[in-house]
């Protein structure tokens, strides 16, 4: 065999090697055929009018004022007065319009989450004080998903009667007047509540990753107090906390489950991403134009915010310059003062946002919950039925399959690109290294929306595979691709992660022994990399169970083979069942996700942060 | 100005103990050296002066006032950090500028002043560098500027020429001498390096584990040393395990593999003792009233300016210096070879390691 130019340039290998190509080659055709593919199918729609290219629908969408309303419309808060005569201010937020409203909701989500999450980590990673490892805990709780129900109970906890008035107007009188908490604002409120733990662990990692004497070197120059967080602690956790803002902007901008759970309030339905799924279901068969050019600037938004964010992260690798040493960990005991407002504040904050999680618990193991502060009634009815009834379990055992298939598919692809990416530098390592955490800045709806187009366009018509299908649509193989693609960045990090800390001499040692190439990876580098491969597996698994976008839209047209997400959405949207069985069903849910956590803490002895965007 | 004294200081890092009381008297003006090997708790001595670390027990004081727990930025004690510690998010003028911005001086005085350290580091130039756009050595002198710059009253320097190429070191050490002595500032200078310690000290205080094991003038410490580890930690220099066979008043009679040598002088307590004598003060000429010893040639090394003949003695390998080429002549390894030394050049010191 002699060196092959192209393989060199392409795959980074001298010689032509029959599992380095494949290990290119699969993941890029995986991602490009099951992504790229049909979210550009959608484009071709998007920008067709009457037979032609054109800008119209753009158009159309950009000067109508239902997407852009400038000036906003609207009052923030209406003075309303309750059923007992006490006066009631109703906080819906003002309409900007669909397009604007989208980015007004994901820019404050954001605003807050990163106050939040950046005054948690900073107190957590310099204070030691009593209860920090309960705090540090309970920073996970929020993080457990439950889709739809999560967000039921903030709607609950903000209402007219509900815990949020019991303690602040009853209780603590506080509150000179009842407040009630919907639309836009509450969609605001719940995104908050659920996303500030991820800037949270970003931050944090920052903060702890700071090298110490760059912070005494600032003191040791007569700096200190705010003016040393200012300008050299705050900014050299910036990155981390850009990331983390990020991750939590995108997830605001594709999120369907608060807007669908506040939908009673029109106003919280004029959210791009509700939009497009609600004009997906109402209107099935049709290939909307419109949808999709509103796909394409949600897409166009959520993919300028992850380039961004990558390019700015990779401008500021502060691949600490220093020089080994050791380290002295900023970590000090609060002042007294210091310590009260860690308890006054913080805590509070923590409790409330821990609530929905207990709020889901308690809906789940009770018979009512109406126009009381918490639900009424403890019974095990729901959980019973859950396990029990044929046909609640169909959508446990649907989901279950389904995520596991993908997860097969996931482990395969993350290992393929991984050892491809970090051993073999070709012109294609780069593109492949961005493809595979690209579907993090695809907003799931437009994953959906554009499996919708191109699987109606390539599958025979009234196949099962077609979702147009007039003789049922069998949406198990769509989810398990949209599964795969989905949550492979979740495995793909983990695994290569692992495959840098394995030195690449441990190979070439092997192969210079003699061994096959083939050989080398399942003898010597897959078992080192098991573990990660096992993390990174889980990780994925509890998400794709929990998978909304695709699993409401494409697994809700055919009921029979729907996941759990569809399940709760109907339930939700339509009252197809009492939401105490969403809430049993989000009780699993975070009972397999606990389950995963801890599994995975025990088995790898490592923390995984579970999301994160660099 | 500022005169420091230490006072029994003792640090532990939990089952390590770091410095085991440590007392040190600096005077006003005076660059002032610790010199120690890898581990002896150099740096930090270092950081309990600067405040970033706080003694478990003993006092500091700078002048008159007792700064044992003053905070790092009220003391005014600027400390180089080994690691440099340069701001990767801040170009290099706004590293250096950040003590005089944090002491709120007007602009244009800042710009003066950053102007000056960076001509002085000879950076000038290089100010809207980010830290990873510099070599290491760059970075080094970007971490002194920002440190003279403040014209601190006690400089704390932690190894800060490591990083510089020969020809740089050496002119980065008259550079920080001269400033020292314009300024009239007081340093305190961290090294490893025994030869950087000699050229640049007024006083260096050498340090073994966690305690001081002598404190003099270069001169002092490398002609007297005190103790069987500041002797081997001086250079290259052969310490010799011996023991005492006879005593009269102050004079001994040690031996070594069989060897004698009479007439020197020890006045301590134990029997068991090293030699000390520097390979420079061996003759390979008779010298009157000098002691001898005879034994093998080993190895002849040439290193240029000088030639190190290695004498086997027994076990015990001892080596002389010349700069003259011609002693050499008729040497061959494996042959006789008679080493003279005078009883003055000889230092008989307790065996302690
Ligand atoms: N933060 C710390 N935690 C635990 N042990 C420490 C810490 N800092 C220093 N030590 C220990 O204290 C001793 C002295 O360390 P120090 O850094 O002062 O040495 P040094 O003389 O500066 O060494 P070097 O020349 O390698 O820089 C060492 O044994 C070290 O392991
Ligand atoms: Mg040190």
């Amino acid at each position: 065999m002699k060196v092959n130019k192209w393989t060199e340039r392409f795959f980074g290998t001298p010689l032509f090697e029959p599992l380095v190509t494949f290990s290119y080659i699969f993941p890029l055709l995986y991602l490009m055929i099951f992504l790229i593919v049909p979210v550009l199918s959608m484009l071709l729609i998007a920008f067709t009018y009457d037979g032609n290219i054109s800008l119209h629908w753009f158009k159309s969408i950009l000067m109508d004022s239902y997407y852009l309303q400038v000036p906003p419309h609207g009052d923030f808060a209406q003075k309303l007065t309750t059923s007992t005569g006490e006066s009631l201010y109703l906080i819906r937020g003002i309409d900007f319009g669909v397009v604007l409203n989208s980015l007004v909701v994901a820019g404050l989500v954001t605003l807050f989450t990163a106050i939040l999450g950046t005054v948690f980590a900073f107190v957590i990673a310099r204070y030691n004080f009593k209860g920090k490892n309960l705090f540090r805990i309970a920073l996970f709780i929020p993080l457990l998903v439950t889709p739809f129900v999560n967000a039921y109970v903030i709607k609950q906890m903000f209402s007219e009667f509900g815990l949020i008035n019991y303690i602040f107007h009853e209780i603590l009188h506080v509150l000179p007047f009842r407040i009630k908490i919907d639309g836009l604002t509450g969609v605001v409120l719940a995104q908050s509540m659920a996303y500030y733990p991820i800037v949270y662990l970003n931050a944090y990692a920052s903060f702890i990753n700071i090298d110490p004497t760059l912070e005494e070197q600032a003191e040791n120059l007569g700096s200190k107090g705010f003016r040393l967080f200012r300008t050299v602690t705050f900014p050299l956790a910036l990155p981390g906390i850009a990331a983390g803002a990020t991750l939590v902007f995108i997830f605001s901008l594709e999120d369907l489950a608060a807007p669908i759970v506040f939908h009673g309030d029109p106003l919280a339905k004029k959210l791009m991403s509700y939009q497009i799924f609600s004009k997906f279901i109402y209107g099935l068969g049709e290939r909307s134009p419109e949808i999709a050019a509103l796909s394409i600037i949600m897409l166009i938004l959520a993919v300028i915010a992850f380039l961004g964010i990558r390019k700015y992260v990779s401008l500021r690798q502060y691949a600490m310059l220093s020089k080994g040493g050791r380290w002295k960990p900023r970590i000090s005991k609060p002042k007294p003062w210091q310590a009260l407002l860690i308890y006054l504040t913080l805590l509070p904050v923590l409790l409330l946002t821990i609530f929905p999680q207990i709020g889901v618990i308690m809906l789940a193991f009770s018979e009512r919950w109406t126009t009381t502060v918490l639900p009424q009634g403890f019974t095990i009815d729901y959980i019973k039925e859950m396990l029990l009834n044929p046909d609640v379990r169909r959508f446990i055992v649907n989901s279950l399959s389904y995520s596991g298939a993908a997860v097969i598919l996931i482990i395969l692809l993350s290992i393929t690109s991984s050892y491809a990416t970090s051993r073999f530098k070709g012109i294609l390592s780069p593109i492949l290294e961005s493809m595979v955490i690209l579907p993090i800045a695809v907003p799931g709806i437009v994953v959906a929306m554009g499996y919708f187009y191109f699987f109606s366009a390539v599958t025979p018509e009234n196949s099962p595979l077609n979702p147009t299908s007039l003789y049922g649509f069998n949406p198990a193989l769509v989810l398990i691709l949209a599964y795969s693609i989905r949550r492979l960045p979740f495995a793909a990090r983990s695994v290569y992660a692992g495959l840098q800390q394995v030195h690449i001499s441990l190979e070439e040692s092997s192969i210079n022994l003699g061994a096959s190439r083939w050989k080398t990876v399942t003898g010597i580098l897959m078992p080192l990399i098991s573990l990660n491969v096992f993390g990174g597996a889980m990780l994925s698994f509890v998400y794709s169970m929990s998978e909304t976008s695709v699993g409401i839209t494409l697994g809700s047209i055919n009921m029979d083979q729907a996941p759990i997400t569809a399940f709760m959405k109907e339930v939700l949207m339509s009252a197809a069942g009492s939401i105490n069985i969403a809430a049993a069903l989000g009780v699993l849910l975070i009972v397999v996700q606990i389950t995963a956590i801890v599994v995975v803490n025990i088995i790898t002895k490592q923390r995984y942060s579970f999301i994160g965007l660099t | 100005m500022v005169e420091v004294k230490l006072e029994n200081i003792v640090k532990t890092f939990g089952e390590t103990v770091a410095l085991k009381g440590i007392d040190l008297h600096i005077k006003h003006g005076e660059l002032f050296t610790l010199l120690g090997p890898s581990g002896c708790g150099k740096s930090t001595t270092l950081r309990i002066i600067a405040g970033l670390d706080f003694p478990d027990s003993g006092q500091l004081h700078f002048d008159d006032e007792d700064v044992t727990y003053k905070s790092s930025s009220e003391r005014g004690a600027v400390l180089v950090f080994q690691n440099y510690a340069l701001w990767p998010h801040m170009t290099v003028y706004d590293n250096v500028a950040y003590g005089l911005k944090v002491k709120k001086l007007p602009k244009q005085e800042i710009e003066k002043k950053v102007k000056w350290a960076l001509e002085l580091v000879k950076l000038q130039g290089y100010e809207d560098r980010y830290p990873t756009q510099l070599s290491g050595g760059q970075q080094q002198r970007v971490a002194i500027a920002r440190a003279l710059v403040v014209e601190p009253k006690l400089l704390l320097l932690d190894e800060p020429l490591s990083n510089l190429d020969a020809k740089l070191r050496l002119e980065m050490r008259s550079e920080i001498r001269r400033i020292q002595r314009e300024l009239g500032i007081t340093v305190i200078y961290v090294t490893h390096d025994q030869e950087e310690a000699m050229a640049i000290s007024d006083r260096v205080a050498v340090m073994n584990i966690g305690q001081i094991e002598q404190v003099g003038t270069p001169k002092e410490i490398y002609e007297q040393p005190k103790t069987e580890f500041v002797a081997a930690f001086m250079g290259k220099t052969n310490v010799i395990p011996a023991e005492v066979v006879e005593r009269d008043g102050d004079k001994v009679t040690v031996e070594f593999e069989g060897l004698r040598l009479d007439g020197l002088t020890y006045t301590g307590e134990n029997d068991k003792v090293v030699v000390v004598i520097r390979p420079e003060r061996i003759s390979l000429h008779p010298i009157e009233n000098a002691v001898s010893i005879t034994g093998k040639v080993d190895l002849i090394e040439y290193y240029g300016f000088f030639i190190e003949v290695v004498g086997l003695f027994g076990e015990r390998r001892i080596i002389a210096r010349t700069i003259n080429d011609r002693d050499v002549i008729g040497l061959r390894p494996q042959g006789g070879v008679t080493f003279y030394i005078e009883r003055e050049d000889i230092l008989v010191l307790p065996k302690t390691l």
